[in-house]
């Protein structure tokens, strides 16, 4: 058994983040699936939203967020988000981070999508890898202890209140008992729950799963962003600073589209909006070879794309074989953010005692029915140091919870069990990588960007049924190290456990708003649906029951771009 | 295309050595070296490869392809089996090999500790930098930490190389308390600086070039 007052579990921004939350004196380590600069925080590319100018303003911030949000977004959770931005981004200089300045010196800031004033502070177009580094930096400099390839199996709950986690080591195959007197799960979206999405491999949900299983409330899990620019066929993430930067999208037939979609945003509408648009000339024929529309920055320039966006073009050339600042990029929308996740209060207190959630794993919720560009990353370094500092000052305070012998053997018993097993005969395996192939393709076809009911209910239908067929494989387990057959039976089990409550939440929620589009539903239904949907576990099955959203300063009006 | 994978295998506890086994598999050339791995990793779950972002940003699978160290989804199928069909997968040299293509990174993340690799924040920053300054940084804050140019610069006085690319960039931060010290600190000569300056290009992913301007520095120290 290993003990730390305070378990972080994710390295990634708010993982990092709130590990450097917490007070000296308090004991506080870092778990994590992959070594933390590993984490996709990396492969975040456009920037941190916050309001640096006089020009601009918190309230300016706030309202964009909340119409972003369609509405769904907590307008309290909202103001903490904006108003920590300032003050988390001069943090961040602090440690080191070189944001990109303006000729005067000061930091510069780009228009992402949605946004009523260029306010994403950024570093080139990997603003995301820059930050998680620096924090990465602290952390060596505090010497957190950092446990890297070492998966979160589940929590420890004693009589309602987490004790600690299990988990497994994955180099050395081995069970560990880590008791802890707060968990803070900061473990990432579940991307890799749908074919199409920009997500690393290691995206698959784990901390909502496993947070879920032990009986957290999660909400608005339908709520699924789907990035408008990625590439065509590997859906690798082209930056919204393409288009922060003046890129243009195009049409077969060279027309700039989102005139027709958004005339006053244009290309820099909200990702929805942007997604919808592109699907729709794709479905209705004004796509390339039916599948692609064009991103254009070839207008900007070679410096200006050399500069403000190398990466985009790196990825651009070397994934689709176009340099873009002479040729338009092929684009798809693909999956790229949960909105949804586990809930928690303003401090990233979840329902279950001892059990804390930030960033993307976390539902706050800041974002509502779509995320803004820019937004995530500030909340993951908001949230992240918030999660950090309450769960220091509860352990601080708190005494050790109770940790019985029942409920840890009770815990170890399958694992140890698998873990003796030897492997079974590899066809089996073949039927996890069918399932998982198979969820993907479902996820992305009928529970993605265009929603029906009657594509819901088969949704749901056949995810049953995979679950079924899950359930009957063997796990490849067994004392091996480095066994990546295990983790993937450990990710599908996650995956599929969240599309489920994904796909009955978008079948239960009869309307569209934001990221949630129901073909069968067009409109915003504020009357029957202007609450969250909440979702906890009982009796094995999910129980779907309504939250309030906090409207605090913006009442619901129409959302257009 | 119908690719052969000549992929290095090796359980230390269990095998007397590595060996090689043979995994065919078929892979579109414009696709990476990694998506054909994962089908080889279909054929055989046990074969063990780290891997995450498939974007070149999280520095995992980096490996030996056809004997030269990069990353794998950033290597396409067809640039890899130029002059033939087959393609050779090892670990990367200079770290403990642990299973297959996974290496001990231990000693890599250990190492950025010998060279204070976070910003000591001078006492008079007024929060401004000037632009071209800021963006010199970017280049070096590109380092992903996966390990590749080890092979190439071995080790310096007091640091590894991606400690020493760490350290060149906090040293050029006018941010940065310890600035041009920490060439000092690390004892880098300007030779060795120079074989920074000539070497880090040949194989770094990020294309993360050091500048003469530090051997410049270096000299005068």
């Amino acid at each position: 058994m290993i003990t730390h007052e305070v378990l972080v579990v994710g390295g990634g921004l708010a993982g990092l983040m709130a590990a450097l939350a917490v007070e000296d004196g308090v004991d506080v380590a870092v778990l994590s699936k992959i070594y933390p600069t590993r984490s996709h925080s990396g492969a975040a590319q456009g920037g941190f939203n916050a309001v640096l100018s006089q020009e601009d303003s918190i309230d300016a911030h706030i309202f964009d967020t909340v119409k972003g949000s369609d509405y769904l977004g907590d307008q309290d959770a909202i103001e903490v988000l904006c108003s920590d931005g300032p003050s988390v981004i001069r943090e961040l200089e602090k440690m080191g981070v070189p944001w990109t300045r303006r000729a005067d010196g000061r930091i510069a800031q780009r228009s992402l999508g949605g946004a009523g004033f260029p306010r994403a502070c950024f570093v080139a177009d990997f603003s995301g890898h820059v930050v998680l580094h620096a924090l990465y930096e602290h952390i060596l400099k505090r010497g957190v202890k950092i446990y890297p390839e070492w998966h979160l199996l589940e929590l420890l709950v004693e009589e309602g209140q987490v004790a600690g986690a299990l988990a497994y080591d994955l180099a050395n195959a081995r069970l560990e008992i880590f008791r802890s007197k707060q968990v803070v799960l900061a473990t990432g979206g579940y991307g890799r729950a749908f074919s199409k999405t920009t997500n690393a491999h290691a995206n698959t949900g784990d901390g909502m799963a496993v947070a879920y299983r032990a009986g957290a409330v999660l909400s608005d899990m339908e709520f699924v962003q789907f990035h408008p620019t990625t590439l065509y066929g590997t859906n690798v993430l082209i930056s919204e600073a393409a288009r922060g930067e003046g890129g243009h999208l195009r049409n077969n037939t060279g027309e700039r589209f989102m005139a027709r979609y958004a005339p006053e945003k244009m290309e820099l509408a909200p990702r929805d909006v942007v997604a919808r648009a592109i699907f729709n000339e794709i479905r209705e024929g004004r796509g390339f070879e039916d599948h692609s529309v064009q991103l254009d920055l070839t207008h900007l320039g070679e410096a200006l794309v050399a500069k403000r966006l190398p990466q985009v073009r790196d990825l651009a050339i070397r994934y689709a074989g176009v340099d873009p600042a002479t040729v338009p990029i092929p684009i798809e929308p693909a999956q790229h953010y949960s909105m949804g996740g586990v809930r928690t209060d303003l401090w990233g207190l979840t329902t279950l005692p001892g059990l804390l959630a930030a960033g993307e794993t976390a539902n706050v919720s800041v974002h509502g029915a779509n995320r803004l560009g820019g937004n995530s990353l500030l909340e993951t370094v908001v949230f992240g140091r918030r999660a950090g500092k309450k769960a220091a000052e509860s352990a601080r305070n708190a005494p050790w919870p109770a940790l019985s012998r029942e409920t840890v053997s009770r815990s170890l018993e399958p694992w140890t069990s698998l873990l003796s097993t030897p492997p079974p005969a590899s066809s089996k395996q073949d039927d996890l990588f069918a399932v998982r192939r198979e969820m993907a393709t479902l996820m992305t076809n009928q529970v993605g960007v265009f929603r029906t009911g009657v594509e819901l209910e088969d949704a749901v239908e056949k995810l049953r049924q995979l679950k079924e067929r899950y359930e009957s494989i063997s796990p490849r387990g067994g004392i091996q190290p480095f066994n990546y057959a295990l983790m993937d039976y450990l990710e599908v089990g996650h995956l599929l456990e969240l599309s489920t409550l994904i796909a009955r939440g978008a079948l239960a929620r009869t309307e569209s708003r934001g990221a949630h589009f129901r073909v069968d539903y067009p409109r915003r239904d504020d009357e029957n649906w202007l609450h969250h949907t909440f979702v906890r576990r009982k009796d094995a099955e999910p129980e779907f029951f309504r939250g309030p959203v906090a409207v605090t300063r913006h009442e619901p009006q129409k959302r257009g771009y | 295309m119908r690719v052969t994978l000549e992929i290095c295998r090796f359980t230390p506890e269990r095998d007397p050595g590595p060996r090689f086994e043979a995994f065919t598999v078929s892979v579109n050339g414009t696709r990476t070296v990694l998506d054909a791995l994962l089908s080889a990793w279909q054929q055989d779950p046990g074969l063990s490869f780290r891997r995450s972002c498939r974007s070149a940003i999280c520095g995992s699978c980096a490996m030996l392809i056809n004997g030269r160290p990069a990353l794998a989804c950033q290597t396409l199928v067809r640039n890899a089996v130029s002059g033939g069909n087959s393609v050779t997968l090892e670990p990367l040299p200079h770290f403990r090999p642990l299973k297959d293509l996974v290496v001990d990174l231990e000693p890599l993340f250990e190492s950025l500790k010998a060279v204070v690799p976070w910003l000591v924040l001078r006492g008079d920053y007024d929060g401004r930098m000037d632009p071209e300054t800021a963006a010199k940084l970017e280049e070096s804050a590109a380092c992903i930490l996966c390990g590749i140019c080890r092979g190439d610069l071995g080790e310096t006085a007091k640091g590894k190389p991606e400690g020493v690319v760490k350290a060149l960039r906090l040293a050029q931060d006018p941010r940065d308390a310890l600035g041009e010290h920490r060439l000092r600190l690390l004892e880098l000569s300007p030779e060795v600086l120079k074989l920074f300056v000539d070497r880090l290009p040949r194989h770094c992913p990020k294309g993360i070039k050091i500048s003469e301007d530090i051997v410049q520095a270096a000299r005068k120290l």
